[in-house]
């Protein structure tokens, strides 16, 4: 669940509810008005009111959706930075008698600066870790606000703020606060659609894969707690300005509960879901928390927990459940992902030119055939199990290396620490000159080392053709750009890359959807999107047929040879491995060997050993 | 801050561990073996208190203290039981987010209907009998109810390491902890040993919220209160372990407990346990006798 469409939605769908309620926020005051005329028991301001802390309540839940839906994270954090947002306006008010708007503009730079350094510490654990940090935060923030008698007025908050005499008016607020909200929900949405959106859509469907594809994880996390923070900021600020007041219980963690509710409410898949779900969540306030306070808390969690366990994607994901019903229905023929092993990889073109922008291969180095990988003395033991020892590799560039052995040879391993993933015992790993031994991933895959997972890791809800265009987007650096279309970038280059695989007509499916043969081709299709000097692949054919593999290969053996691409893959299949390889280095229990060409590995009499000995066990296992 | 201060301080401090090690030890055996944090933990704490409270007023001082702690792990071990089957069971394998979701939802409902069937008062209970009173020592006086509350963490603790130590179920139990997936291929009724493993932290949590009681008002904001201390004690301590809840829980009783008694200090008592939960968190993520998450 928490996660984006399932299904395409259809855009229209989407248009339509975005245009209703735009109309429906522009129309509030005059429809209050006619509802009052029509009705004299109704009070029109109060609707104005309503309609105003509802906008509020929009803008907050919308950028806890930042986080929780786009990004995957729960802050328990996010109701302290709308109450120091609030507060921001209140003591700037009563303590150095600056207007209330003042207050206003600098509130989103209060909260962003709050956001900033709690974030700092909060991103030092991870998803559960994180969300406790986040929860100590909120507590410590609460009890300054609520202790701190001669600077915040304690318990008893801030009151009596001075609004101008423009703003007044309660439909003359409203338009303001509404302008206010649109705008920061007009940044917002540019944000979550641009090439920033996309790397937090890649960190939510799997951090280890955003890390392989050169995305810094904790930064872009960093990134979208303090911008969520900053609106979280505007938010208070505009609860300060139209209710004139602050007071610490805004702050305290239970008061995350209503952005949480709000945006399961409306839906976490999408932009808009959470401002709709504010304006319905602010009307079952007011009909039901007055008469019924305790039974709008069961409401509430009863909404959060069906949401949770019988309708994932929240109600704005109804649409999606009717659309399939309907196509049910109707027997209209559905895109299905095809079962059967094989029958992409034989639409597969591999002749295909493939336009992959590879970032940094250089002809010449390829063609003299310099070491571009190169491995000394590296280890790595698990307690008392040394899985990779004393390992020397060299790996020349525009090569086709093979590493085999055994199971439990030490091979996945030796990958994990060339990319970063582990951390060695101690040698070292030298790529292009560079030192790279015992940096982060992203700054491994960044410096072009490419990789293919032995467990298939991919973007299971995005669509294919997304996974391949945000991994070309993240590996070029792109992904810092906070504004433009992140699903029209690299559209061309991803297209014929998945032409090539024979994924074209699942393009727009999400990947997860697919079969297992097909998603391994993903994670082939990813690895070589990158365009990096050197990929990795980790047994790239595991669990495809034997016409995948062939396929596969074929593909890898070309886009390598085109691009002047350098391949060091490790592999069960000794076809594959005799069929691609240039050089094959054999390792066992965590040591090399022998390497050479791979007739001198088939000759080599330990190898055969070490194989027999293999085979024997099995036998007699 | 003379000797016999200090003592009194930090008995005070030791009375607080005790009943917060009884809701701690609950929430992080439930992580230890089932991976999911119980938000509800704090919830089933006040059900507890509040079971108490109206059974000791029904049956009075003689044995309404411990009818109402037989009446309360029954309730308590019920609802545990359900939550589990209902609510957890369908999101053991989810994201951490849904976990934490899920069981939000749940302390959002039960808070709704304590306050429905307790109303909205705060409410009080006696202490027992054998435990009312107070003693003199070194020129200050200790009701005995703070004494009876850390010989009963004590026994609990106790009790626990047995149970998980010398028993079968304890092995299971360990075996989760250790390694989820052999113990799956091991033969074990999973879901029974699950079910049973947060029944039992249901009941710590009841324990918790009955011994609770008689030192402080029980009221209908006590699930959360308690819920973000029990956190900062299974942060500190490292979730998923025992001793670390009881070397946690006595850190954060302490510093709570002394931080009370300064001027300068005092309005933040609170803050600074939040302060060394962070302060852990940062240096030492998963806690000071946690093991790090794969």
């Amino acid at each position: 669940m928490i996660s984006r469409l399932h299904l395409p939605r259809s855009a229209r769908f989407r248009w339509t509810v975005a245009v209703i309620f735009v109309g429906f926020a522009l129309l509030v005051p005059p429809l209050a008005g006619l509802h009052a005329a029509i009705n004299p028991d109704v009070s029109g301001k109060f609707e104005i009111f309503l309609a105003t802390q509802a906008m509020v309540l929009a803008l907050w839940a919308v950028s806890y959706n930042l986080m929780l839906g786009y990004a995957g994270m729960v802050s328990f954090a996010h109701a302290a930075y709308y109450g120091v947002g609030a507060y921001t306006v209140g003591l700037l008010f009563q303590r150095f008698h600056l207007p209330v708007l003042a207050g206003l503009a600098l509130a989103p730079l209060l909260a962003a600066v709050f956001g900033l350094v709690t974030g700092l510490a909060a991103l030092r654990a991870v998803r559960l870790y994180f969300s406790l940090l986040t929860l100590a935060i909120s507590q410590v923030l609460f009890s300054i606000a609520f202790n701190w008698y001669g600077f915040t007025g304690g318990d008893n908050g801030i009151h009596g703020l001075e609004v101008p005499d423009q703003l007044t008016d309660f439909t003359v607020l409203y338009y303001f606060v509404a302008a206010v909200v649109g705008l920061c929900l007009a940044l917002m949405l540019m944000l979550t659609r641009s090439p920033f959106g996309a790397a937090l859509a890649a960190i939510r469907e799997n951090r280890e894969r955003a890390r392989a594809i050169g995305i810094n994880v904790k930064s872009y996390e960093l990134a979208v707690f303090t911008i969520a923070a900053t609106f979280a900021g505007v938010a208070g600020g505009l609860y300060a300005v139209f209710q004139q007041q602050a007071f610490p219980e805004q702050l305290y963690w239970t008061q995350n509960a209503q952005p949480v509710v709000v945006a399961l409410l409306g839906g976490t898949g999408t932009f808009l879901g959470p401002a709709i779900g504010a304006f319905v969540y602010t009307l079952l306030d007011n009909l039901l928390s007055k008469n019924f306070p305790y039974q709008f808390d069961i409401l509430l969690g009863a909404i959060v927990l069906g949401v949770v366990l019988v309708v994932p994607g929240g109600f704005s994901a109804l649409p999606d459940l009717f659309a399939t019903l309907r196509a049910r229905f109707h027997h209209e023929p559905e895109l299905k992902p095809v079962e059967s092993a094989g029958e992409s990889m034989e639409r597969a073109d591999v002749g295909k030119v493939v336009r992959i922008e590879a970032v940094q291969a250089d002809p010449a180095v390829v063609e003299r055939g310099e070491p571009l990988l190169t491995v000394q003395g590296l280890s790595r033991a698990f307690g008392g199990l040394r899985a990779v020892q004393d390992v020397d590799l060299v790996v020349h560039a525009g090569d086709r290396h093979a590493i085999i052995g055994p199971n439990g040879a030490g091979k996945s391993t030796l990958f994990n620490l060339i990319t970063g993933r582990l951390k060695p015992d101690a040698g070292r790993v030298i790529f292009a000159g560079q030192d790279i031994k015992g940096r982060p991933p992203h700054t491994i895959a960044r410096a072009g080392i490419g990789r293919a997972f032995q467990i298939t890791m991919i973007f299971p809800k995005l669509t294919v053709l997304q996974n391949l265009q945000y991994a070309m987007l993240a590996h070029r650096g792109r992904t810092v750009r906070p504004f433009g279309r992140a699903d029209r970038m690299f559209r061309e280059e991803a297209m014929e890359l998945l032409e090539a695989v024979g994924l074209d007509q699942y393009a727009e499916l999400p990947a997860g959807q697919l079969s297992h043969g097909d998603q391994r081709a993903i994670e082939i299709a990813i690895s070589l999107a990158l365009g990096s000097r050197l990929v990795l692949l980790d047994e790239p054919t595991a669990g495809m047929s034997p016409f995948e593999t062939e396929k596969a290969m074929e593909l890898v053996r070309r886009v390598a040879q085109e691009k002047h691409l350098t391949l060091l893959f490790c592999e069960h299949d000794m076809e594959v491995v005799f069929g691609t390889a240039r050089t094959v280095t054999v390792m066992h229990q965590g040591r090399v060997l022998t390497e050479g060409t791979p007739d001198e590995v088939r000759a080599n009499a330990d190898v055969q050993k070490v194989y027999l000995g293999e085979l024997e066990a099995e036998a007699v296992g | 801050m003379n000797p016999a201060q200090v003592l009194l301080f930090a008995v005070g401090g030791l009375s607080n561990a005790a009943y917060l090690f009884i809701v701690a030890a609950g929430l992080s055996l439930v992580f230890g073996a089932l991976r999911v944090i119980n938000m509800a933990h704090g919830s089933l704490y006040m059900i507890a208190a509040f079971v108490t409270v109206v059974v000791a007023e029904k049956l009075g001082l003689a044995f309404g203290f411990w009818s109402g702690l037989l009446a309360a792990l029954i309730i308590t071990g019920v609802i545990g039981a359900i939550i589990e089957i209902v609510v957890l069971r369908r999101v053991y394998r989810a994201e951490h987010l849904v976990q934490l979701l899920g069981t939000y939802a749940l302390t959002l409902i039960i808070a709704g209907l304590v306050r429905i069937i307790f109303g909205p008062n705060y409410r009080t209970v006696k202490s027992p009998a054998l435990f009312t009173g107070s003693v003199s020592l070194a020129g200050f006086s200790y009701s005995v109810y703070s004494f009876f509350m850390i010989g009963a963490a004590i026994v609990i603790a106790a009790g626990v390491y047995v149970m998980l130590y010398r028993t079968a179920l304890g092995r299971n139990i360990r075996a989760a902890v250790s390694d989820p997936e052999l113990l799956s291929a091991s033969g074990i009724d999973v879901a029974r040993l699950f079910t049973t493993v947060f029944v039992i932290g249901a009941c710590l949590a009841a324990l918790g919220g009955v011994i609770v009681a008689p030192s402080q008002a029980v009221g209908s904001s006590m699930d959360t209160d308690v819920l973000v201390l029990a956190f900062a004690i299974s942060v500190i301590g490292g979730l998923g372990s025992i001793v670390g809840s009881l070397v946690g829980s006595v850190i954060v009783g302490e510093v709570y407990s002394f931080g009370l008694q300064y001027a300068v200090t005092n309005q933040f008592a609170l803050a600074f346990v939040f302060i060394i939960m962070a302060a852990v968190l940062i240096i030492r993520p998963w806690g000071l006798f946690g093991t790090p998450e794969q």
